[in-house]
């Protein structure tokens, strides 16, 4: 296990629940990532992984509950304000802009740093310099660039972001995200739909933004990539935590093992 | 005034440089995935609050045609606020519900002639240069934006407006700043109208002008700021072009046609090229229809326009 120093809690979850109708797809959740962690987040199918992030990132609002992040309490609404305060994210379903370039939806990424509000963007970019770039695109092409050769999508940057193979597009949708300078990453099965060998890069590229910095909600269905690289594990089942630790101590725990192969009946 | 140019072709450079304009105020919209079918109503609330304000008020032309531009921007962004929450369809029927709106005030209201139409509106000579002014402003704003980041956010949104506000997009205030702004620019098309036609009615700007405007950026095509221009420009001049060879046709000496059965093809063709109303609301459908099957995306593409960059500047930041 990488031995990393925490500096504290980057995000607590008190009591947070969402229901659609009658049923309950988080039920009183209580979690703490810790800063700079990667925290893996698990559990079958409908366990309410992906409702988990969605209400994070205020996609969907919570019936109840509280989200602290790095001390200050998330309540906006607008799923905007939520990237801006520094928590960004990747799509299990992948959700590109198809017809922009690699390089153009990394900028997307960058927008909300370089103009504050869509007044500034307005004047800034439109009026005040009718010929030319102005300073804040050229550097978000800057800043663009150095991401794309981070995550190793350098040469590919004029490509349509449609015409990518599978792999590469979870890549420039973490580019994406990481443009907006998170100081929380949430990764939704970044693995689905990897070959092997793209899954081992994978471990690489998620422990390396970690080094940057940034602290991971990993959710994942790929075991070895989620014991390899993880600092905690936490395990969903019907909404509710059954499970909460080091992955040595998740692999070994009861409660997980039966909710993923089933109670074992005395013969 | 451009003196060199006969009255004839000023009248049509006019109403084709306002088509044009009325296309941008759809493509600025449609940029961020609105598809609005109330534009010919927004052109109205421009038309007849510039036509007030210089009749009833005396307001010089220039500042008339500006406030009215602003009137329908500040419209635009009050009917842009319902028009967040819905996409597709029921946007365009509430568009739609808009303009029938205005439409139905028009009649009603007799300050501005009520059924009887807004009459002796003043004539304001200088409107080919107007017109072509507020292109040349368009163009180059269109131009600055489809490079910066502001329009890359635009088509972000138009792709995938989930994952644009979960990027840090603003998606609700530039939508309604490119509603407003669409509403603005169809405002300055309908006061550059009235002041040229010097009389409108309620029925002058219909759904079928709003549909109008829809053809000539599904035409041109709505991924770059050109196709606006190219559609509106092409579908304006075919009919004069029609009527062009229907001119030359008539000087072809008789004895070379009256004959049977080329004096039955002439006739045919001699009624086909007499391009009337119904023939081209008839032509506009078909055209619709064609586009829709052989190239939705319109004839000028983002995509077709990256291709046919220069390879020196495809691999300017490489």
């Amino acid at each position: 296990m990488p031995d990393v120093s925490s500096g504290g809690i980057c995000l607590a979850i008190e009591g947070l629940t969402k229901r659609f109708g009658g049923f309950c797809a988080l039920n009183e959740l209580d979690l703490e990532v810790a800063q700079g962690h990667i925290h893996a987040l698990i559990g079958p199918n409908g366990a309410g992984k992906t409702t988990f992030l969605n209400l994070l990132t205020g996609v969907l609002s919570a019936d109840a509950g509280k989200i602290t992040f790095n001390g200050q309490p998330v309540d906006d609404s607008r799923p905007f304000r939520r990237t801006v305060r520094g928590i960004a994210r990747t799509f299990q379903n992948i959700r590109l802009f198809p017809h922009l370039t690699v390089l153009e939806t990394v900028m997307i990424g960058e927008h909300c740093r370089a103009f504050p509000s869509v007044w500034a963007a307005f004047t800034k970019a439109v009026l005040q310099r009718p010929f030319g770039e102005c300073s804040e695109e050229r550097q978000m092409r800057e800043h663009a660039t150095e991401l794309l050769k981070f995550l190793g999508l350098a040469d590919r940057r004029e490509a349509r972001a449609s015409d990518l193979p599978y792999g590469e597009q979870r890549k420039l949708e973490m580019a994406r995200a990481l443009a907006t300078q998170p100081k929380l990453l949430l990764l939704d099965e970044p693995a689905a739909g990897m070959n092997p060998r793209e899954t081992v890069e994978l471990d690489g590229v998620i422990t390396r933004i970690r080094e940057r910095g940034v602290t991971i909600i990993l959710v994942e269905h790929d075991m070895r990539l989620v014991m390899g690289i993880s600092d905690c594990v936490t395990v969903l089942n019907f909404g509710t935590k059954i499970a909460d630790g080091p992955p040595e101590r998740i692999q070994e725990d009861p409660a997980v093992i039966e909710a993923y192969l089933g109670e074992e009946v005395p013969l | 005034m451009l003196d060199w140019m006969d009255g004839y072709t000023r009248v049509l450079l006019v109403f084709a440089g306002i088509n044009v304009i009325a296309a941008y105020s759809f493509y600025v919209p449609y940029k961020t995935g609105q598809v609005s079918l109330g534009q010919a109503g927004f052109m109205a609330v421009g038309a007849y609050s510039s036509a007030i304000l210089t009749q009833k008020f005396g307001v010089p032309f220039a500042v008339a045609l500006a406030s009215g531009g602003l009137i329908a921007a500040v419209t635009g962004v009050a009917v842009g606020f319902p028009a967040l929450r819905i996409k597709g369809v029921y946007l365009l029927l509430l568009t739609l519900g808009f303009s029938e709106i205005i439409s139905v005030i028009a009649l009603s209201w007799d300050y501005v002639g009520g059924a009887q139409g807004f009459r002796n509106i003043s004539f304001n000579p200088w409107t080919l240069e107007y017109v072509a002014g507020v292109i040349v402003v368009l163009l180059l704003l269109f131009s600055r934006l489809e490079r910066s980041s502001l329009g890359r956010a635009m088509d972000a949104i138009h792709q995938n407006e989930t994952a644009a506000e979960v990027m840090g997009i603003d998606v609700v205030r530039i939508k309604l700043l490119s509603f407003g702004l669409g509403a603005a620019i169809a405002g300055l098309a309908g006061g550059l109208y009235a002041h040229h036609a010097t009389y409108m009615d309620s029925t002058t700007f219909n759904v079928m002008l709003s549909v109008e405007i829809l053809v000539f950026v599904v035409v041109g095509g709505g991924s770059t700021f050109w196709g606006p221009l190219l559609g509106a420009a092409v579908l304006n001049a075919i009919p004069e072009i029609l009527r062009a060879l229907r001119d030359w046709l008539e000087l072809l000496p008789v004895e070379w046609t009256d004959f049977y059965p080329i004096n039955r093809a002439y006739d045919l063709l001699h009624d086909f090229l007499d391009f009337e109303n119904a023939k081209r609301l008839i032509a506009y459908g078909l055209i619709l229809m064609v586009m829709m099957i052989v190239r939705p995306d319109g004839l000028l593409t983002r995509d077709g326009l990256l291709r046919l960059r220069l390879p020196r500047w495809k691999t300017r930041y490489a």
